[in-house]
């Protein structure tokens, strides 16, 4: 089931200077962690000048859409879903 | 578009069955993404990667499915049926809506590719490239690309890459192993798929043009690829029979590409609106898209033109020339409403659309006495450099109030949107 949320979230990851690639690790959403397996794709986007990267990110069981707010620094979760078509 | 005739002859000569092609190696290279807009999706969300997907306009029943993955495609599901149509043939089919972004951030990535083989690549739409490679074995550079769109952009991407003499050829020749595919043809293999190909197998050749062709007695495509160039300029009433002629023998007739003809937007309506007070707002919103991107592209436009595609089925079209160049997005909806009020007001409308044809690159203003024109021109660059700062129609007409999330951002074939 594909849900859209909008809600803040908190992601743990490290950012490798040398590869230029930040490796997510986990994120904590509702109160539980999940551990990220795998980045799907990662892109980024404009509205008006403000620069937005998007990481699609993969846990065990569950697909997160984060999207990353380069202007005021915030991190927020866009889209679940999980591995069922509905 | 064409070129001089002699220059081809030099090309082309008797292929060892007697047949004329150009005996030239080739040099094209077309690159097709599979399935892309599904693929991309695919990329992304590793679980949906071997399960049927469409990208939809809607994730509603009637929503239309805009692109379907290979897996979709095996079970049937097509590009242009309805959602709930496909659920029919796969009940858990996995039904995502557009993200345009996504789409335009792998064509940039497979772009920056490309322009490590050839400095200008020609980006034929979201999904299609063709380029002429300056270095190395041409089929080796196809599968380098290949390799490094899984390597750079994501391992679940594919795409089918065509090679030939011409561009025609280039594109004929990726669609014929798809997904992941990368086909040759040139002169000792082009007669082999000449054999094959239906008449209406050939990219430009529908129904219409398969009826000219069968008055002449052409049938099959060796008929075609046979026939006098008189003949093909009798079966098309034009010079494009004698661009078939050639490209047919892989000469290139489609060597240049023509600049900008025109811009668009059209929306299909959530709801049957019937009424110029329904209409009117929707007309305005795509007026302005419209016109906002003819004038970052640099162009000002000589005519205006409106479209209805309505629910039964029927369709009705508008244009007119205007009488002096236009730039500005309330003259051009003022002069596409009034289209639209001649129009068959009172049945319910499927899809509204509205385009700007004859484009002026914009040098200078011609002044008007009537009007201040440089003010005005002043005010919508002001108004444009704002809505670019803080995002689309920030500040945009009080008749667009009220349709909210009408008009979405939509990747169109054709037109990268970048």
């Amino acid at each position: 089931m594909i849900q859209k949320v909008d809600v803040p979230v908190t992601a743990l990851g490290v950012f490798d200077h040398q590869k230029r690639s930040l490796v997510f690790e986990k994120v904590l959403w509702e109160g539980r962690s999940y551990e990220i397996k795998k980045l799907g794709y990662h892109h980024n986007f404009r509205r008006g000048r403000t620069l937005y990267h998007v990481f699609s990110l993969v846990s065990e069981n569950l697909f997160f859409r984060l999207v990353l707010d380069t202007e005021s620094l915030t991190m927020r979760v866009m889209e679940i879903a999980d591995e069922n078509a509905d | 578009m064409q070129t001089d005739p002699s220059a081809h002859s030099m090309n082309s000569g008797q292929a060892s069955s007697g047949q004329v092609f150009c005996r030239n190696e080739p040099t094209v290279l077309h690159i097709d993404l599979n399935s892309c807009f599904a693929t991309i999706e695919q990329q992304a969300n590793p679980f949906w990667r071997g399960k049927p997907l469409a990208v939809a306009a809607y994730d509603s029943p009637r929503g239309c499915i805009i692109a379907a993955s290979v897996e979709a495609k095996k079970t049937g599901i097509k590009v242009g049926m309805r959602v709930g149509e496909g659920k029919i043939i796969f009940p858990r089919l996995v039904v995502v809506t557009p993200d345009p972004d996504k789409y335009r951030a792998v064509h940039k990535q497979l772009l920056r590719i490309l322009e490590n083989y050839d400095p200008e690549p020609y980006a034929k739409s979201i999904d299609e490239f063709v380029l002429k490679p300056v270095r190395g074995a041409i089929k080796k550079v196809g599968q380098e690309i290949k390799n490094r769109l899984k390597d750079e952009v994501g391992e679940w991407m594919r795409a089918s890459v065509g090679i030939s003499t011409n561009r025609w050829l280039a594109k004929m020749a990726a669609g014929q192993v798809k997904p992941d595919g990368l086909t040759v043809i040139d002169k000792s293999n082009f007669l082999e798929y000449y054999r094959k190909w239906q008449l209406t197998d050939l990219t430009g050749i529908k129904n219409a043009n398969m009826v000219r062709l069968n008055r002449l007695g052409i049938f099959t495509t060796m008929d075609f690829y046979k026939a006098e160039v008189g003949k093909l300029r009798a079966a098309f009433e034009a010079i494009t029979g004698y661009y078939w002629h050639l490209r047919l023998r892989g000469l290139e007739p489609d060597k240049e590409e023509w600049g900008r003809k025109s811009f668009g937007n059209s929306f299909a309506l959530p709801k049957p609106f019937s009424q110029l007070v329904n209409l009117a707002p929707i007309l305005m919103k795509l007026t302005e898209k419209m016109a906002f991107r003819m004038r970052r592209a640099g162009y000002c436009t000589n005519g205006i033109h409106v479209g209805i595609l309505y629910r039964d089925g029927s369709f009705w079209h508008k244009g007119r020339k205007l009488f002096t160049e236009c730039f500005d997005s309330r003259e051009l909806y003022q002069k596409a409403v009034k289209l639209l009020a001649g129009s068959n007001l009172g049945k319910p409308v499927h899809t509204l659309s509205v385009s700007c044809f004859d484009l002026v690159e914009k040098k200078n203003t011609q002044l008007s006495l009537l009007d201040d024109r440089i003010k005005s021109e002043k005010f919508i660059k002001a108004v444009d450099n704002i809505n670019e700062r803080w995002g689309d129609f920030v500040i945009s007409p009080a008749r667009m109030l009220g349709i909210g999330d009408y008009v979405k951002d939509r990747v169109g074939f054709g037109n990268i949107g970048i």
